[in-house]
C-alpha cells in the first residue's frame, strides 16, 4: 500500500526520518508544479535521488565527469551480458572502470544536492511505493547514503516557529540523549551553532538554559534540537516531572483489577 | 452507582463521533455548550460540540465515553474531560497525514503531565491508501510499548477491539 500526502503537512525531513527509523525500502515520488523528484531507499538509506528522469540513467556518470561515453557503453554491455541481479555500479567497480571511492563521492555529492533542493519546496504531493527499486542500470551509490545529515539540512531551512513548536512546546524541557550519540554522529555534519548546542546537552539543562549558556536565541537552540530529535538522537523530558508552577504531576487513580475485569467482560460480550 | 470514564480524542474528523456511536448503548448525545473562556472575547456566543455515550457494565457500574471537541479553540474542555479518566483512545484518520501534527499535539496535551493509559486507533483503515499502524507509530513518534491499533470506527468489532486493548493496558496497572 502506498503512502500518500503532501510535504506541506508532513515535511520532507519528517518523511526522511520515518524512512530512516522504519528501515524502509522503496521509492518516494514527489511533485510540485512542473517539477518532479524520485528518491530510492534501501533499508532506510538513500540509493539515488533523481530530479529528472535522466538522473536515473547511466549517462548521469558522464555528466558528472566520472566516465566517458565509451566507458558507459562498455559497462552497459557488460551489465546486459552478465545481468543476474548485478547493478551498474557493481560492474563499474568490478571491471575497474572507476574506483568505489570515486563513484561514491560523485554520486553522494549529486544526491545530496538533489535532495537539498527539495527542501525549498513549500509543498508538493508525495507518494511512497514500498519495495519499488531502481532499474539495474541506474547509477547507484555503492554504499547507500545515511540520511541523518540530510534531515539536519532540511531542518536548517525551517524558519517557522510553528513547526518547531509542534515538537518542542516549551523551552522548559530538558533534552537528553537516547543512547551514546557516537554512531549517529558519524555520518552527520553539524554547523558551529549546532555543535555549541550539542556540547551543552547534559540531560539536566533546559532549552532555555542552553540558550542562555550558548548565547544563542531560543529559536536557534530549538531548531538545532529539533534536528537532533528528528534524526532520532535525543528525547525531551520534563525536569523531574515537576511543573513550572510547582504543582505535582497528576496521579491517575489506581483501580481495582476486579473492576477492570468486569468492564472487560462486558465489552467482550457486546 | 459507580461511573467510570473513558475519553476518545483526536483531530477534527478523525471519527470520534462514529466511534462512540458504534459502541454506545444509548443514542450519542452531542451537547452544545456555551464557551466560557476567552473565545467569548472573539465571538460573543460560541458552542462546543461534545459527544457522550454510555455502556452499562452492571446494575451498579456504568462506563461513560466522552468525545473531545476537535477544534483547537476548545482545548480548555480537554482538561475538564481528562479529570479522573480511566484511559484514553487517540483516534487518527490514517488517510490524512495533514492531521498527524495536530494528533501529536493532542497526545502531548493528555499525556505530558499525567500517567494516562492510552492507545492509538489508526482509523479509516477501510479507505483507500491508509497509513498502516506501524507507519503511524513512526509518523507520530510513539515508542514501541504504545499500542497502535488498526480501526474502522463504523465496525463494532473493531471498536470493541480498541477498547479492550486499552482495558488490557489499564488492567496491567491496576491493583489486586
Amino acid at each position: 500500500m502506498a503512502l500518500v500526502g503532501n510535504i506541506r503537512d508532513f515535511s520532507l525531513s519528517d518523511f526522511l526520518s520515518l524512512v530512516d527509523r522504519g528501515y524502509k525500502t522503496g521509492a518516494l515520488h514527489l511533485s510540485y508544479n512542473d517539477q518532479m523528484a524520485r528518491l530510492y531507499f534501501e533499508k532506510g538509506k538513500l540509493l539515488l535521488a533523481a530530479r529528472r528522469p535522466e538522473d536515473e540513467k547511466p549517462e548521469l556518470l558522464v555528466r558528472l565527469g566520472v566516465l566517458n561515453a565509451d566507458q558507459v557503453a562498455q559497462a552497459c554491455r557488460l551489465l546486459a551480458e552478465r545481468g543476474n541481479g548485478l547493478t551498474l555500479s557493481q560492474i563499474l567497480i568490478d571491471t575497474g572502470l572507476v574506483s568505489a571511492d570515486r563513484l561514491q563521492q560523485a554520486l553522494m555529492s549529486h544526491t545530496e544536492q538533489s535532495v537539498y533542493g527539495l527542501f525549498a519546496w513549500p509543498e508538493g504531493d508525495f507518494l511512497f511505493e514500498h519495495n519499488q527499486r531502481p532499474a539495474p542500470d541506474a547509477p547507484l551509490a555503492p554504499t547507500p547514503i545515511s540520511i541523518d545529515h540530510l534531515i539536519m539540512e532540511g531542518v536548517r531551512r525551517i524558519d517557522e516557529w510553528e513547526r518547531i513548536r509542534d515538537r518542542i512546546p516549551s523551552t522548559d524541557l530538558v533534552p537528553r540523549f537516547l543512547a551514546p550519540p557516537g554512531e549517529k554522529l558519524k555520518g552527520m555534519r553539524l554547523a558551529p551553532d549546532e555543535w555549541k548546542v550539542f556540547a551543552r546537552i547534559n540531560g539536566r539543562d533546559t532549552l532555555a538554559e542552553i540558550a542562555q549558556k550558548t548565547g544563542l536565541s531560543d529559536f536557534d537552540v530549538c531548531r538545532a534540537v529539533y534536528g537532533f530529535l528528528t534524526a532520532g538522537m535525543l528525547e525531551l523530558v520534563k525536569r523531574q516531572r515537576v511543573l513550572a508552577a510547582g504543582m505535582p504531576p497528576v496521579e491517575q487513580p489506581r483501580l481495582k483489577k476486579s473492576l477492570v475485569n468486569r468492564i472487560i467482560n462486558r465489552i467482550r460480550s457486546m | 452507582m459507580q461511573t467510570v470514564k473513558m475519553v476518545i480524542s483526536g483531530a477534527v474528523n478523525a471519527g470520534k463521533t462514529e466511534f462512540i456511536k458504534t459502541i454506545s448503548e444509548i443514542e450519542v448525545v452531542s451537547t452544545e455548550r456555551r464557551a466560557t473562556d476567552d473565545t467569548r472575547l472573539i465571538k460573543k456566543e460560541t458552542t462546543v460540540a461534545m459527544d457522550f455515550g454510555r455502556i452499562a457494565i452492571s446494575d451498579d457500574l456504568v462506563l461513560h465515553l466522552f468525545g473531545t471537541p476537535g477544534q483547537k479553540r476548545f482545548d480548555f474542555m480537554w482538561e475538564i474531560l481528562a479529570e479522573g479518566m480511566l484511559g484514553l483512545v487517540i483516534l487518527v484518520d490514517s488517510t490524512r497525514p495533514e492531521t498527524f501534527r495536530e494528533t501529536n499535539r493532542i497526545i502531548d496535551f493528555f499525556v505530558s503531565y499525567r500517567d494516562t493509559p492510552y492507545v492509538i486507533a489508526a482509523n479509516k483503515q477501510d479507505r483507500p491508501n491508509p497509513w498502516s499502524p506501524e507507519e503511524l507509530r513512526l509518523a507520530l513518534r510513539q515508542p514501541p510499548h504504545i499500542k497502535v491499533l488498526p480501526c474502522t470506527a463504523t465496525d463494532r468489532e473493531s471498536v470493541k477491539n480498541v477498547l479492550l486493548e486499552l482495558l488490557y493496558v489499564i488492567q496491567e496497572r491496576s491493583e489486586d
